[in-house]
């Protein structure tokens, strides 16, 4: 009873599933309708992507704020591109690439110069920010059909946003549980000294976080830009927040060494369930950011009073 | 009367007792040992002492007569109870003076701190702990571990008061430093203070000691006066049972050099050369701070270093990361196990399968399956004591957090090993076990490079010795000819 209480995983997926079980209760002509459910998972299928690179790098103690702006000038860049004329795939692979460039100039700092997280990545999230800015100025609309395409198909009635965070979610739960290399993360946030002195080259491995977790950002960029069927500036602004309120209700810790990929998954739900639920209520935004700012302050302290109790 | 009275104390945690229905007294005046294998109880039994832990009810805490009910630190401290933590309670970004009178700095009359009379008597505060040389106004992170020590020590000291508890107060000083603190405990003895000296250092509880008592598993043990008690029959009451005589292999050295450094600089050590066979422990030894871990993180490829070669089996090497080094077959067990060695809340399986994550390695590895028995196979030679592999490692007694430590190297067959203070922080018991550990490497043809503060340890444990002193080798002894004097001269400068 205490180890399910203490796996974040466990309890938040039962938390959903009450949540769940008392809105249908409540709303059951509005709630428990696949088109409402599909909703849902829609409305944080592509933070979710964000939320997976975040999770990884949470689970090395450390985190990314400028994966927002990476969204924005991926999405931006591609659509710029598609209306110079540009085929869509190289369109595609540009804006991947750029996302890419991002997340090394990150870890490069962070890894090898030795320059705090916060403050590289905060300065990034500016610079990016500002570069969307320049290249898509009041927004950039009339893409593509074989651009819209990728973020608005369907397949088996379901939205394709939702196939691509699936597969992405099954592919990095994967590596992250089976391979030497995801696996190392743990041990980097669990004591970055020791894992150094164990053989893993943790400069290394921060840097690759980084460029993965950038990479991510970027192809959520392309999604959300070909859902939007525009590229607006200020797309993606406030992600990082989300992403990382997201990861944290799924089980990550500020001081690394832990977290699942699926926790990022539930974490994002949970967000998208009650949003969902405040708009059938009828209740007013502001109300949503204040009662989500305070199920975080719980489902903390509920963790940290539980460990303390765990410890002695 | 007695200075202090402990009666009948207990502690209850959830699901364990970690004290049961201990006594003890302390006469002013006198230094009272207290000694016990890791987890005996002895930080319990001070912590109670000192507030920071409640006596379960039926126990009691007579001072001066009279019983005494300690609900915090503070009051411990207005009762004259100063004690010295084995782990530092200093704040490195604030000066030395700052930190001695931490929440009881001297006001002037408008309730500001009076920063003349801080440095004064801070001054004063340095002078009696052998560190008049320092200003008051230097910031603790830029002093050596053993001069924090000595400004815990000092720390203490400032509140005047009746009964000093020192936690391993040598743990981390060196010799001659050592030599002046005793000298401080005796004036303070003088004076009437009665002084608890927790230690895993015999030898310098056999120096120091008025008393010895003796805790096991949470329970008392006995009493013995010091002039009656001698090694073997502390250790048979700290551990229940005789360890017997540490006895040296027949050596196999092959004449294989294994690692051989040739004129390695760096920062902090200049021109150190040195071969070391396979099957042969060589000892690094040395004062605190003489340079001996800097070497060896530079050989592992944690450091860099200046000039110099590091060969490997007859190859020359140049490891820029300790995952190059893993790769050539060393292994290193850092001083630092807490910061540097362990990962806290990760379990014992992981924290030894950590080593199998090393390199460039990007696949599955041979599985998980094979993992755990590799895990399991450690866990179970090594008698690391946990209710399960699945066991965080912080919960863990030093000993046994050093084993898994051993067991993540041990894993990966290493042909070089690198040990800095192995048995830093751990019980007699598994002291002994890690010995033998090392010597049964060494008989199967492990190069091992010994670094160890415990001249004991050095001259139990070691084929030859290389004796540093402020970054070069000052003199090479051989086991046969060594003995603790010498090797202290080289280690001091003195030819």
């Amino acid at each position: 009873m205490k180890q399910l209480l203490q796996d974040r995983v466990a309890t938040l997926g039962i938390l959903i599933l009450l949540i769940g079980i008392g809105a249908s209760l409540a709303f059951p002509q509005q709630f428990p309708t696949f088109d409402n459910l599909q909703q849902i998972v829609l409305n944080v299928s592509i933070e979710t992507i964000v939320a997976i690179g975040m999770m990884i790098l949470m689970i090395a103690g450390t985190f990314d704020l400028s994966v927002g702006s990476v969204l924005a000038l991926s999405g931006s860049l591609a659509a710029w591109m598609l209306v110079q004329g540009y085929p869509m795939p190289i369109a595609v692979v540009v804006a991947l690439l750029s996302a890419l460039a991002v997340g090394w100039f990150n870890g490069f700092f962070i890894a090898r110069i030795g320059i705090n997280a916060l403050i590289q990545t905060l300065a990034t999230m500016g610079i990016v920010r500002g570069l969307v800015l320049l290249v898509a100025g009041s927004g950039i609309q009339d893409l593509p059909y074989s651009f819209i395409y990728i973020g608005q198909s369907k397949m088996l009635k379901v939205q394709s946003p939702i196939w691509w965070m699936l597969a992405l979610l099954l592919v990095f739960h994967l590596l992250l549980k089976r391979s030497i290399f995801f696996r190392r993360y743990y041990y980097i946030g669990g004591n970055e000294r020791a894992a150094d002195l164990s053989g893993i080259r943790v400069g290394n491995m921060k840097l690759y976080g980084f460029v993965l977790s950038a990479l991510l950002a970027g192809v959520a960029g392309i999604l959300l830009t070909s859902r939007l069927g525009a590229a607006i500036s200020s797309m993606g602004k406030g992600t990082e927040l989300r992403v990382i309120t997201a990861v944290i209700l799924g089980g990550a810790s500020l001081s690394g060494g832990q977290g699942r990929i699926l926790g990022a998954f539930l974490g994002s739900l949970f967000m998208g369930l009650i949003a969902n639920i405040m708009v059938l209520a009828r209740v007013s935004g502001a109300w949503q950011d204040i009662i989500l700012g305070l199920i975080l302050v719980a489902a903390i302290g509920f963790d940290v009073v539980l460990r303390n109790r765990a410890g002695r | 009367m007695h200075l202090l009275e402990l009666k009948n104390i207990s502690k209850t945690f959830p699901g364990v007792k970690a004290l049961k229905g201990v006594s003890f007294t302390l006469n002013s005046g006198e230094v009272h040992a207290l000694c016990g294998e890791n987890g005996a109880g002895k930080s319990t039994l001070m912590n109670i002492l000192a507030g920071n832990l409640q006596p379960d009810v039926g126990g009691e805490i007579v001072l001066e007569g009279q019983i005494q009910a300690i609900q915090d630190f503070n009051q411990a401290r207005n009762l004259g109870i100063s004690i010295v933590y084995q782990e530092r309670s200093l704040s490195d970004n604030l000066s030395i003076a700052e930190n001695i009178y931490a929440n009881c700095q001297p006001q002037n009359r408008w309730g500001f701190l009076d920063y003349a009379q801080l440095y004064a008597d801070s001054k004063g505060v340095l002078t009696r702990v052998g560190l008049g040389e320092l200003a008051p106004q230097t910031l603790v992170e830029d002093l050596s571990a053993a001069q924090k020590q000595l400004v815990e020590i000092g720390k203490a000291l400032a509140q005047n008061p009746k009964i000093l508890i020192l936690d391993e107060p040598t743990a981390s000083i060196t010799e001659r430093e050592t030599q002046h603190l005793f000298g401080l405990i005796k004036d303070l003895k003088k004076t009437g203070v009665g002084i608890i000296y927790i230690s895993h250092r015999l030898a310098e509880i056999f120096a120091i000691a008025d008393r010895i008592t003796v805790l096991k598993d949470g329970a008392y043990q006995a009493t013995l006066p010091a002039q009656e008690a001698d090694s073997p029959k502390l250790i048979k009451l700290m551990v229940g049972r005789d360890l017997g005589e540490l006895v040296k292999n027949q050596k196999s050295t092959s004449n294989e050099v294994a690692l051989e450094v040739k004129g390695l600089s760096g920062l902090k050590f200049q021109n150190i050369h040195f071969k070391l066979q396979r099957g042969e422990i060589l000892a690094l030894a040395g004062l605190v701070g003489a340079g001996r871990s800097e070497v060896a993180r530079a050989i592992f490829g944690m450091d860099r270093y200046e000039s110099g070669e590091i060969w490997v089996n007859g190859q020359q090497k140049r490891f820029s990361h300790p995952a190059d080094a893993v790769a050539a077959g060393l292994a290193y067990v850092p001083e630092e196990r807490k910061s540097q060695g362990i990962f806290p809340d990760h379990s014992v399986a992981e924290n030894i399968l950590a080593a199998q994550f090393a390199g460039a390695n990007w696949g599955g590895g041979e599985g998980e399956a094979h993992r755990q028995k590799l895990a399991q196979q450690q866990f179970d030679d090594l008698h690391i004591v946990a209710p399960s592999l699945r066991q965080v490692v912080r919960l863990l007694s030093g000993g046994n957090q050093q084993k898994t430590v051993l067991g993540r190297w041990l894993s990966k067959k290493p042909q070089v090993l690198i040990v800095d203070e192995p048995t830093h922080g751990v019980d007699v018991g598994a002291k002994f076990e890690i010995y033998q550990l090392l010597q049964k490497l060494a008989a199967q043809g492990t190069a091992i490079l010994l670094i160890s503060s415990e001249l004991p340890e050095v001259l139990a444990l070691a084929d030859r010795i290389v004796v540093l002193c402020a970054g070069q080798i000052s003199g090479e002894l051989n086991a046969a000819e060594a003995t603790e004097e010498g090797i202290l001269r080289l280690a001091a400068g003195m030819n």
